[in-house]
């Protein structure tokens, strides 16, 4: 091997402008964090698989469980059925239910050991309170904590209110009524067109939680890999005594994290907006009801997450050129954690007509207005406040990160 | 053309307060010569070459660096020099090719400069055949002769080596110090730090001794022999940094065996020099 002949230059003037240096740099981490596996399954294969992925097994866990309820027949005790034939045949007839006669001394105790699932106490002067026309007190014995237990007691419910219905019906035409004369109002519900729905109920009180939490936590490894992870490894140093400013790298690198929470972002929306588009049956629990998302919707959230994006990668930076290692990176984001999870979890308890000054509490307000998108309202005000306000905190993490990486006690081991 | 003038280096600790890791330290380096650094580790070496390279900024002094001033001309000085050190690392999820083109782009090159200096070096450094491979997947070796193709990508007229061979193999080593007399031949400025003695006898044309961030001494070798009127360089280091034990001062005795390390020299940075030597001869 032979060393490679040189001649000497003096050095020239950069052909590209400073900015090309910006986006050199932009590109190359972008380049590289795409690489990163660890970032690869925190953005791409987390919200567009595992969460989808997760929401089809409790799809399916659930549909299993809805299916076996159905079928399961449950033992249901009667204390004192001679007291009134009809009911004790009603039940007895019912499907899914096994009848016992027991005592009301015993009824409680086998519910306790899971001999039976629930019992119907009936008083002994039932059939004489029916033939009066009074109400008869049905006592159903149950145990509150068994989903087997409140299984049976609905089934028993729905065999009495049947029943019900059964004798008020022959009352009224004993009595020449007409049939609807014991229902004065016929209620109906009718979802309009465009509204909202089960589905857009999960999604508003969902979906910000879930953006801001993926748009942080996809440019974790992103952010500290760029300067804490740079430091640990040596290569600060070769990109330091090259011609790029200070400023040029970190401006490099922050808008690459930017566009890193930017990307989990929105991989988020559309691994959250699968199960909802896409009809599946494993996914029904999840989507009763139709979802409308307006364009403006879409891009409202788009435009509070820029702001939000450019928040968080500032701060992520700052926090990994203040580190000496991604190690230490870690101990701080444990600290720094709870202030971005605490506003956006409070925006599942905060209804969407939040006065103006929550617009001023950064993370919260792109929470709500997330909300607001979802659910069709605008607040422009709101928003431009929100907008300006997330500008300003995203402005001052960003100087923070530039400020320290111009520091050379944080930059380079002494 | 390397001048530094008075430079001087103070940090704070929490516990010592201020520390002055390096101290008025002034010398000259010309076109074609190899000036060493010679130092204990924690001498100020590293932070003299890091303040030259200007990736520290001096707490007093100055230098100029190919006409250009470390403070005022930052970026003009970084754009004239290249900067290998044991602890300059390469980005593990870069190939060899795209890590030398990133830095070829840095350094305000055209893609077709970067093209054409990436196949000529490539070739002369044997580097194809793994041009296209991570650098994560590369040998010690192979990543070493990719810090070096970074380094030279713009054709610096300075270059600075820092501890380059620290935890190298003999193979590595000497593709590093053929590598770093080469740059010597072809007329470049060039400055080397290290605490391995034998490294500064094989390489160094001038050499300064460094001790607790001062120059303790500047010349030739055999200069600083005469000066001292010893032979054995250990004995020459000793003496010109006031560390002389009684027995040298009584006896004066040359022991040529002991000329190793200033410390406990890597084994691989030893057998390195020794492949010098024979390569020389």
């Amino acid at each position: 091997m032979t060393m490679p002949k040189q001649t000497f230059v003096r050095p020239t003037e950069p052909r590209k402008a400073r900015s090309n240096v910006v986006w050199t740099i932009f590109f190359k981490e972008f380049r590289e964090i795409f690489r990163d596996r660890r970032t690869v399954l925190s953005v791409i294969i987390g919200p567009l698989i595992v969460t989808p992925g997760i929401f089809a097994l409790l799809g399916i866990a659930i549909g299993k469980k809805v299916e076996a309820a159905k079928l399961e027949v449950y033992k249901v005790g009667i204390v004192a059925p001679q007291a009134s034939p009809r009911i004790a045949d009603a039940l007895g007839k019912t499907p899914g239910l096994e009848i016992q006669t027991v005592t009301a001394a015993d009824a409680a105790k086998q519910i306790k050991e899971r001999k039976l699932s629930a019992a119907a106490v009936l008083p002994v002067d039932a059939e004489a309170k029916i033939a009066a026309g009074n109400a008869v007190p049905v006592q159903i014995l149950e145990d509150a904590g068994s989903e087997t237990s409140r299984g049976a007691v609905g089934r028993i419910q729905d065999s009495l209110s049947h029943l019900g219905t059964q004798l008020i019906t022959g009352r009224l035409r004993d009595n020449n009524l007409p049939a609807d004369y014991a229902t004065p109002f016929v209620v109906t519900e009718k979802p309009i067109e465009q509204g909202g729905s089960t589905a857009m109920m999960i999604l508003s009180q969902m979906l910000p939680y879930i953006l801001i939490l993926s748009a942080f936590t996809g440019a974790i490894y992103a952010a500290f890999d760029q300067v804490a992870g740079e430091k640990e490894r040596g290569t600060l140093e070769t990109l330091l005594v090259s011609p790029a400013s200070r400023r040029d790298i970190v401006l490099g690198k922050f808008g690459a994290v930017v566009g890193v929470c930017l990307i989990s972002s929105v991989l988020a929306i559309i691994g959250f907006m699968l199960p909802f588009i896409s009809h599946l049956k494993v996914f029904d629990f999840l989507t009763q009801g139709n979802i409308h998302l307006q364009p403006m919707a879409i891009g409202v959230i788009l435009l509070v997450l820029l702001p939000l994006s450019v928040l968080f990668a500032g701060l992520l930076l700052a926090v990994s050129t203040f580190a000496r290692n991604q190690k230490e990176a870690q101990t701080y984001l444990g600290m720094l954690f709870p202030l971005i999870a605490i506003p956006s979890v409070l925006s599942m308890v905060i209804g969407d007509n939040a006065g103006m000054g929550v617009a001023l509490i950064p993370i919260l307000n792109a929470s709500i207005i997330i909300k607001q998108a979802l659910n069709g309202t605008y607040n422009l005000t709101f928003i431009l406040v929100a907008f300006g306000v997330s500008a300003a905190y995203a402005a001052f993490a960003l100087l923070c990160a530039t400020y320290l990486f111009q520091k050379e006690s944080v930059l380079i081991k002494a | 053309m390397i001048e530094v003038e008075h430079l001087s280096k103070n940090f704070e600790d929490k516990k010592r307060g201020i520390v002055r890791a390096v101290d008025d330290v002034s010398f000259s380096c010309q076109p074609g010569e190899i000036f060493g650094l010679l130092g204990p580790n924690g001498a100020g070496k590293t932070t003299t070459l890091r303040m030259l390279a200007t990736i520290l900024e001096p707490s007093s002094g100055t230098a100029r660096i190919n006409g250009f001033d470390v403070r005022r001309q930052a970026q003009e000085v970084r754009r004239s020099i290249g900067y290998l050190s044991g602890s300059t690392a390469l980005y593990e999820r870069l190939t060899a090719r795209e890590m030398v083109t990133y830095f070829g782009s840095l350094y305000g090159l055209t893609a077709s400069d970067i093209e054409s200096r990436i196949s000529e070096i490539f070739n002369e450094l044997d580097m194809n055949e793994f041009a296209d491979s991570r650098c994560d997947k590369l040998s010690t070796g192979q990543k070493q002769r990719v810090s070096i193709a970074r380094t030279i990508i713009h054709r610096p007229p300075v270059l600075f080596f820092d501890e380059p061979t620290n935890g190298l193999d003999i193979i590595t080593a000497r593709t590093i110090i053929r590598f770093i007399r080469r740059c010597r031949n072809e007329g470049r400025t060039v400055v080397f730090s290290t605490h391995i003695m034998s490294e500064v006898e094989t390489l160094c044309d001038r050499i300064a001794i460094v001790y607790r961030g001062q120059i303790a001494a500047v010349g030739s070798l055999e200069e600083l022999r005469d000066r001292t009127g010893k032979q054995a360089f250990e004995q020459v280091f000793l003496r010109l940094i006031g560390e002389e034990d009684e027995e040298d001062r009584d006896g004066g005795k040359s022991d040529d065996s002991r000329n190793g390390s200033l410390i406990n020299s890597t084994e691989a940075a030893v057998s390195a020099v020794s492949t010098v030597r024979e390569d020389r001869r």
